[in-house]
């Protein structure tokens, strides 16, 4: 399967980013490179053409979640760091690179990206959805029709897990009032 | 000492924002740096400019998912971080007391009810939860306006969530305690 310049390109951001922030030894600089992981994530969406998960993950991965881990970062006491990366070890290294050669071992078994014949886009259930959703739900946005209306169930229990994010939270911290 | 703390909050926060990142170099928790949050005119500007169109954009976001890329999880993270970028202009303290902590809450659960509401409404009128067009019977295009009505509630838990989660990560877990929850 060929790729093009602005994948490759993406793909090596990512890779970096998420090697800064494995191994960067300040801890506000491996956030920093988490969230450009996730921008570099939500480009790479965008450009195989999945813009409702790019749109999540640029919101709430580089968005949010930055912020989040910020304030985390701000509350919490970190030692100074007196070098620029982790000190590598090897033993994390053979269970982390096992890790990766056991998922990418299952990669040539996927289809290739935009295969008319793969099962996802040629699957019974895929067609339907494409072939029946505006007439049935009158929304143009597939992605929409199937999260909002035909999976309506999941989605309600999406809606309460973020809402026991918050429940969870207020617990641990042991306060009344969000704000 | 609580407006200390959360002016150095603020500072790191701001720091992270990006576009001023060259204002608070240090901005990791520094113990030593108590004034980290600057009350710069440029910044508190720029978000009373830019806030209204991000609401906008946010709703958009949720009410246009049905047509476009989007929807109430997107929409919701993006109407939360406008009251994160208040904070970084006015400070976090400041921006807690303008906020009531209720209308927060009521936004959360308000979405779960509503949610939940559109279910049990279709039971009610005879059909199976969520099963949208059993609202045909009482008013026209009733599925696409019960989606519609779907992803708000889901926008406004997001929303409430992401600010709450702001609020509660910014005060941690030092002052919970013994500060009395009003």
């Amino acid at each position: 399967m060929p790729i093009t310049l602005v994948e490759a390109a993406l793909l090596t951001f990512v890779l970096g980013c998420a090697l800064g922030a494995a191994l960067l030894e300040d801890t506000l600089a491996a956030v920093m490179a988490f969230a450009a992981y996730s921008l570099g994530v939500s480009v790479l969406w965008l450009v195989l053409q999945a813009p409702d998960v790019g749109l999540t993950e640029a919101a709430v991965g580089a968005g949010i979640m930055t912020v989040l881990f910020l304030l985390a970062l701000s509350n919490t006491v970190s030692p100074d760091a007196d070098r620029l990366f982790e000190p590598i070890r090897w033993r994390t290294v053979a269970l982390v690179g096992g890790f990766v050669l056991l998922i990418g071992a299952t990669v040539p078994a996927l289809p290739a990206i935009g295969d008319p014949n793969s099962p996802v886009v040629a699957g019974e259930v895929s067609q339907y959805y494409l072939a029946n959703a505006y007439a049935e739900t009158e929304v143009r946005n597939a992605v929409t029709a199937v999260l909002a209306a035909y999976r309506g169930f999941d989605t309600l229990g999406e809606g309460v897990v973020v809402f026991s994010a918050v429940v969870v939270t207020l617990s641990v911290l042991r306060r009344e009032v969000v704000a | 000492m609580s407006t200390d703390d959360a002016g150095r909050n603020a500072g790191d926060a701001d720091g992270a924002a990006g576009p001023d990142a060259a204002d608070s170099p240090d901005a990791d928790g520094d113990e030593a740096a108590p004034g980290l949050y600057v009350e710069s005119t440029i910044i508190m500007t720029t978000v009373r400019l830019v806030s209204p169109f991000i609401l906008t954009f946010a709703l958009f976001i949720m009410f246009h998912g049905a047509d476009t890329p989007g929807g109430g999880f997107q929409g919701g993270v993006i109407a939360g971080s406008v009251v994160m970028m208040l904070a970084f202009a006015y400070g976090i303290d400041s921006t807690r007391q303008w906020l009531d902590g209720r209308v927060i809450a009521a936004l959360a659960s308000g979405g779960v009810y509503v949610f939940v509401g559109i279910g049990l409404g279709a039971i009610a009128l005879g059909g199976q939860f969520l099963q949208y067009a059993e609202y045909e019977a009482l008013f026209g295009h009733a599925i696409k306006y019960a989606i519609e009505l779907v992803e708000l509630s889901i926008g406004a838990i997001v929303a409430a969530v992401a600010i709450g989660l702001f609020f509660l990560l910014a005060a941690g877990f030092d002052h919970a305690i013994e500060e009395d929850p009003s």
